[in-house]
Parts: C-alpha cells; structure tokens; sequence
C-alpha cells in the first residue's frame, strides 16, 4: 500500500519535473481555421486550412465534410494531392449545386479541435487557372502596326462543353511605365491594341473569370517590341521640309526680282517740289546768290515789254511829305497786283514789289533793286513804307476814285489816290465832289488813301507823279469807266498841273481831277521813277483792256525846282495820251502845261491801242515826260 | 343625315376591321418557317439559344443580387444553422450533378429538367414577389427586381419551349418533350412544399436553380450548335 502511494507520488513528480525541465506544457491543439476552397475547373476542387497550435505534441488534422441533405460524413479523400494541409476533391467527390459542409479536427495526444465548419458550393468558388499560350504579335493597318493578343483558355476549364464560361482581361504597359492598361475582352480570346509608341517594348498580360467567380491569376508575361516606324513618319517630314524650303526660296527670289515694284508699292516716292524752273540740285548745292538769282524768273516782273503790266502799280499816288519822297501809295489791290507773280493775295504786305507800295521811297526804291522791283522784298519794303506812313497824307493825285472797280480788278487805281487832292485844294466844287466820289469809291480800297493830311497838300503838290500829269485826263488810271467818266468831268482838275507846276499846296487838286493813273514800273537806278499809265483805265474806252498796261509808262525823271515831277515816258507803249490830251484839251486846260503833245492825241486811242506811240509821243519817248508831256502818261 | 352616320360608321369599321385583320394575318404568317421559307423571318437555333442563354444569365444575375441583399439584411450569420437542413422544393427533379452527368444526359432529358425547373419556379416566384411587395421592410428596387425576375422566369420558359419546338422541328431531338401544359401534373406534390419556405431560403434555392437552368443551356447549345461562341 505504501509502495503504491509512493509510486505514485513519484510518477507525478517525473511528471512534474519532465514537463518542468522540458518547459512546455502540452495542451490539446488549437483551433485550425479553413482558409479557402478553390476549385479551378469547376468539377474538382480543394480545400486549405491552417492549423493552429500544436499543444507541443504532434498534432494530426482531419477534414471531414457532410453533403447537403444528407447526415453522412466523409473524410477528405486526399490530403496529399494539394500540398499540406490541404484536402483535395477530386471530380468523383464533388458535386455541383451542392452544399458541403466542412470540418478540420486537429488531434493530438491531448485532445481534438474543431474548425468552424464552412459551407461552401462549387459554383461559387471557382477560380481557373491563367489562360496559356498568350502570344502577341505586331501586325500592319494601313501602315500603322498593333499588337495582336491571342491566348486560350486554361487546359483544365472545359469551355468547350459550355460548362464553364469565361471571359478574360488583358493588361498592356510599356517596359519603362509603371501604371499597366486594361482591356477587358469578354469571352474572346483574342485582342487589337493600337496606338503603339514605335520602337517601344511592350508587356501584356491576360487573366480570366467564369461567369460567378474569383479572377484568376495574371498569365506569364510576354514581351514585344514594336519595330521602328517612325522613319516613315520622317520622311514624310522630310519631304514636306524640302518641298516648303524649295517654295520658300522661289518665294524669295520672285521678291528680289521684284523689289523695285514692290519698293514703289509699298513705299511710293515721295513727290519733290515742282516748282518751274525751279532747280533742285541748284537749291541743294548752290550758293545762296545763285538760289536767289535762281529764284528769280527771268521774264519776271513782266517787263516793259510784256503785256501783263497788272502787277504794277497802276497808277502812282506820289506824295512827298516834304523830303521830297515819293510816297506811292497803293491799294491794297494793287499789291496784290503786284505780288500776282507770287500768287499771294491774302496781305497786300506781303512781298510786294517795290513800287507797289503805297508809299513808295524813291530813294529806298532807287537803292533797291531796279530790276528787281517785282521781288517781294521790294515790294515789301516800299510796302513798308508805305504802312508807315499811313499817316501822310496822300495825295492822291488821282482824280476821281475809280478805284472801287479797279479794286476788283488786278491793278488798283488809285481813285482814292487822288481825290484828296481836290480835297486839298480849294478846287470847284463840283471837281471836289466829284472827287470825293471817286475818293470813296478808293477809300475802301486804301486804307491809308484817305488821309488828307494837310501836308499832304504839300506833298500831293509835288509830288504826283501821276499827275498824270496829264491833268485832266477824264481817265483816270483806274479802269472803270465810272471812275473815268466822273474823272472827265472833273477833267478840268488838272492833276498833273497840281502836282506839277505848283507848290504842293496846290495840290490843286480840282486840277488834278482828270487824273490819270500811272503805275510805277520801278524805280530805276537814278532815282527815276518808272510810270506807266495804267491800262485799266481805258476801261470805258473800246477795245481797252482795262489792265493797264505794263508797257506805257512814264519815268520820273526827277523833281525840278519847281517842285515839277518830270516823267520820262519809255519805251512805245500805247499812247494813251491821246485820250489824254483831248480831254486836256477840253478840260479847264490843266493840261495846259503839256505840250502839245498832248493836244494831238486822239481822243479815242485807247491806252491799249497799239498807237504810234512813238510818232505822237516822240517827246516823250525820249525822256522824261515833263510837265508838258505828262499829258501822254495819260491812262485811260 | 342618320343616313349619313351610319353609311360613315360602315365605311370607318370596315376600314377597321381590315385593318386587324392584315394584323392577325401577318401575325398568324408569323411562326418560325423551317427550312427558311420564304416571307418568314427565320431565326436559326443558334440565335435561339443565344437568346435564351442570355435570358437565364439576367434571371441568374438577378437572383443573385437578391440573394445577396437578403443575406445582408437579414441574416448576418452566414453558418445558419436552419441553412444545413434547408431543402428546396425542386429537390426531387433529378438534375445531374456533374459535367459528365450533364453530358452523359440526353438533350430530350436536359431539355425536360429545364423545363421542370421553370415549371417549378413559376408559382414559388410569384408568390414571393406579392410578399416582398407587402413587405415593408423591402425597398421598392427589390421589390421591383422580384417582379422582374418573375416575369423573366416566364419569359424563359417559354423561350426555352421555342428552342425544344424548334429542336423538334428540326429533327436534333425526338418528340418525347412533353408539352407540359400543366406543369403541376408533374410535381403534384411540390405545390404546397414551397409556401413553407421562408424567403431568403426560397431566394437562395431559386439562385442555385437559376444557374442550373443557364449551365444546363450551355450544354445544350455547344453540344447542338457548337460552332457559335463554345
């Protein structure tokens, strides 16, 4: 009894101390789980399961199953088949459309351990195998390569029969990309893929499904490069570069063919100045004098010869404030006669020749230009003058003012010019009224025409050149009949007595109503004063042009001591003495200190007529025309 | 004028009747012509059976999305108990198990358990639909999809009718197809079977029935017509 409890007490401690010194503690095994059942083909199928914890003691595992509506249970058929811990079913065991019901029992020495049964139907947990045989070749469209996929189906689906449906899915990428390019094929086994990159190494895949199921794993992969096509693209390039070079450069050479065109299209020339007679390369290299002299037209001013004598003064208004100074008073008209050349009439100032302007300065005039009376620079500065002397009182040696219709015209008489004189002088009545009309008539005309200064009785006294000096010239300068006709009537004024013969308070101016106008040509270098009658005059007169005319002029020779303006007639122009001296004659004998000269003229020759001048006015062609032949300076 | 009316109302119903009679007519010239006749649009076996195929691969898709949201909804628990001795009402149709049990089966037979199937299908799923349609718990989309599945399920079978008529015709199988007129005559027994089930037991027996028919259609068509997609 005793030895029994004593052999049992030290069985226990062996126990204890084996199990000590060992350090483990057997224990029944865990709880091994089922992971998965796949079946690949739908007509076998197999089972994992992880075992749990052993206990420390060899451990065996068993699979039991229990099929749908039935209590028996089986042991899996096969642990080997599948690898470990697996149970594999071949195609007797299974069934389809099945319910089974599966358990792992681990057993060790110490007990059992269930698995949590897991029921499972065949249909549901088919998953194949990868399609096989993938092949990809690069086939041509139209030029242009793609990669054709063609696989089969694993070996082991029957899709033939129909009893397993699948459908696939392929993955494309490029060797060095990262992110892969599904395409999904349905149950064809066969795939284009397009839009390659050329000379690129491709990589494709292909995997497959049945109807109800997991995916299968992704096929080997397989490799492809796609040829270079590029260098066809290239020499499409190529050529097209060519071709739009060779166009380019026949671009280019038709524009250099035809740049001048193109110069003249784009940028047109741009007009120079043409002005006639006018030398560019002389304004460009010459010397001032030459560009001057240059400037200068040769046939300008219309000389003594021309008949374009409207831009002369018609008719000198000569007033002398006492120096002695010719005042030509002009209106404004008559610098624009003057200026005609120049074709500037807005200012009568401007550039005016010398003997146009009203005040004209014998000796400014005389010292200017002679031949260049026409250049505005004379004829501004007489202009001048004369604006500067707005104040002195004109005598006008004219007679009545016909300066209104001269005023219209070209050449301006001087109406105005003289009607002061009548003013001046304690001339008839009538003379001075009718002066005075004539006087109005200019006085619009000239502003500075109006200013019967009481020198300018002095001054009209000698200094008309006018005077027409032949006196009573029923024409005045002026070419408006009116003026003339009223100038006739006044013809007794002998203007030209006025001027000549008295002191210029006798400006007498009744006499020197008949007025006859002449314009200063110019002034030449001696001082003389160049008159013409002026054409206009013999307005009234037929066939008479009522431009006065350039060629029949009269120089003022000089004053004499009598305070006498001596003209010199020159040149042949039309005598319009003629008309002149009858009239003279008629009149209250102003004329009478003309010769006799006058006395012959006709009474008809038109200013303009191409009159034997020189017969009749042979005294005057010679020289001067003196008091005596100042008649001939008549203008009609 | 009540002349008139009437003379008018002749004439419109004469018009009329005309009118459906060409219908019925065209309807009545309308039947699958074999040998292709001419003036009868003829649809070949293959195109049949494609379309059948499809049809039950929409009824099976359906039943399962069903089933799937039965098990989400209401049971959790996958190992349900109740689930082991669940037992479908279209048990006792012999329906082969296997492939080679399926190709062992002659096409007279395979075709006869396909029409037993939607034979039996067609009241069980009905039902369900008038359930699920009272069930408040039930969202109309899956109210919705048991009525589609219904209808599909009769659609089917009459499709699947067409393709045995046509087989018939064309001489592939014999008339031993029975028309199946009535197709409680077959399971007389069954027609209570199913008012027990509960429904997602019904769904997930109509599921596994549902690819059971389109399986065995497969079969069928690759074994008949294997030139077309097998």
């Amino acid at each position: 009894m005793m030895r029994k409890v004593i052999a049992v007490i030290l069985l226990v401690l062996l126990l204890f101390f084996t199990a000590h010194s060992t350090g483990n503690l057997h224990s029944p095994p865990g709880k091994p789980a089922l992971t998965s059942c796949r079946s690949p083909e739908k007509e076998t199928f197999t089972c994992w399961w992880k075992p749990g914890s052993d206990g420390g003691m060899p451990t065996s595992h068993a699979l039991y199953y229990r099929k749908e509506s039935s209590e028996t249970v089986y042991e899996c058929p096969d642990y080997h088949t599948a690898g470990e811990n697996s149970c594999f079913f071949n195609k007797k065991d299974t069934s389809i459309w099945v319910n089974y019901n599966i358990t792992v029992v681990a057993t060790n020495a110490l007990g059992r351990a269930f698995s949590d049964p897991v029921e499972i139907d065949v249909v549901y947990i088919v998953k194949p195998n990868p399609p096989e045989k993938v092949t990809v070749t690069v086939m041509e469209d139209k030029g242009w390569p793609f990669l054709r996929v063609s696989w089969e189906p694993p070996h082991k689906a029957d899709t033939r029969s129909g009893w397993i449906t699948l459908i696939y899915e392929l993955r494309v990428k490029l060797e060095e990309d990262n992110d892969w390019e599904m395409h999904l094929a349905g149950q064809q086994k066969m795939f284009n893929i397009f839009s390659l990159r050329s000379g690129g190494k491709y990589l494709v895949e292909v995997r497959c499904k049945p109807d109800h199921g997991f995916w299968s794993e992704w096929s080997s992969t397989s490799y492809i490069k796609v040829p270079d096509y590029f260098h066809r693209e290239k020499s499409a390039w190529i050529l097209i570069t060519v071709f739009s070079a060779f166009t380019f450069l026949i671009l280019v050479w038709l524009l250099h063919m035809n740049r001048h065109n193109l110069k003249h299209c784009i940028l047109p020339p741009v007009p120079g100045p043409k002005i006639k007679g006018f030398d560019k390369q002389l304004l460009k290299n010459g010397k001032s004098n030459e560009i001057c002299s240059a400037l200068v037209m040769p046939d300008f001013p219309p000389t003594a010869s021309s008949n374009d004598d409207d831009l002369l003064v018609e008719y000198l208004e000569v007033y002398i404030p006492g120096e002695q100074e010719l005042v030509l008073e002009e209106s404004k008209d008559l610098h624009h006669g003057c200026l005609k050349s120049e074709s500037s009439t807005s200012d009568s100032d401007s550039g005016r020749g010398s003997c146009d302007s009203h005040t004209l300065l014998t000796d400014k005039c005389g010292e200017a230009k002679e031949e260049r009376r026409q250049t505005d620079q004379g004829c501004s500065q007489i202009r001048t003058e004369a604006q500067r002397r707005p104040k002195d009182a004109l005598t006008y040696a004219h007679g009545d003012v016909v300066s209104s219709n001269m005023s219209s015209g070209r050449v301006k008489t001087w109406p105005s010019v003289f009607s002061p004189l009548p003013r001046y002088s304690p001339s008839p009545l009538d003379q001075q009224s009718s002066l005075q009309m004539a006087k109005q008539h200019s006085l619009s005309t000239s502003s500075y025409l109006t200013q019967p200064g009481h020198s300018a009785k002095e001054a009209l006294g000698q200094s008309y050149r006018d005077f027409c000096l032949s006196g009573k010239q029923p024409h005045l300068l002026t070419p408006q009949t009116l003026v003339s006709r009223k100038l006739q009537a006044h013809s007794d004024v002998n203007i030209s007595s006025i001027g000549l013969k008295r002191a210029p308070a006798g400006l007498r101016s009744p006499a020197l109503r008949t007025t006859e106008y002449v314009e200063v040509q110019r002034v030449n270098n001696e001082d003389m004063v160049l008159l013409q009658p002026v054409v206009s005059g013999c307005g009234r007169m037929e066939g008479c042009f009522q431009v006065p005319q350039g060629e029949v002029y009269s120089k003022v020779k000089g004053v004499d001591s009598d305070n006498v303006l001596l003209l010199q007639r020159e040149g042949m122009e039309e005598d319009r003495c003629p008309c002149v001296d009858q009239e003279t004659n008629e009149g209250t004998g102003n004329c009478h200190t003309l010769n006799t000269v006058s006395n012959t003229r006709k009474p008809s020759a038109c200013i303009y007529t191409a009159m034997p001048v020189e017969d009749e006015m042979a005294p005057i062609v010679n020289g001067y025309v003196d008091s005596a032949n100042m008649c001939t300076l008549h203008t009609c | 004028m009540p002349g008139n009316i009437r003379s008018v109302s002749f004439v419109w119903l004469v018009l009329v009747c005309l009118l459906f009679c060409s219908r019925l007519t065209s309807v009545g010239a309308a039947p699958i012509c074999a040998n292709a006749q001419a003036g009868c649009h003829v649809l070949s076996l293959a195109n049949l059976f494609d379309r059948v195929i499809q049809h039950s691969a929409r009824t099976h898709g359906i039943s399962n999305d069903l089933h799937y949201e039965f098990e989400q909804y209401f049971l959790p628990s996958k190992n349900h108990i109740a689930r082991v001795s669940r037992n479908c009402h279209t048990s006792s149709i012999l329906t082969p198990n296997g492939k080679e049990n399926a190709q062992r089966m002659a096409r007279e037979e395979l075709t006869e358990v396909i029409l037993k199937l939607l034979v039996a299908w067609r009241d069980p799923l009905w039902h369900f639909h008038q359930s699920m349609a009272h069930h408040h718990d039930f969202n109309n989309f899956s109210s919705n999809k048991a009525l589609e599945m219904s209808d599909m399920v009769h659609e089917l079978r009459k499709g699947v009718e067409k393709v045995a008529e046509k087989m018939q015709v064309l001489g592939i199988i014999s008339n031993t197809v029975s028309s199946l007129a009535s197709p409680e005559a077959s399971l007389p027994s069954d027609s209570a079977e199913w008012r027990l089930m509960k429904d997602y037991d019904l769904l997930y027996c109509f599921r596994r029935d549902s690819n059971k028919v389109q399986n065995y259609l497969k079969i069928l068509k690759c074994r008949i017509v294997p030139e077309h997609g097998c």
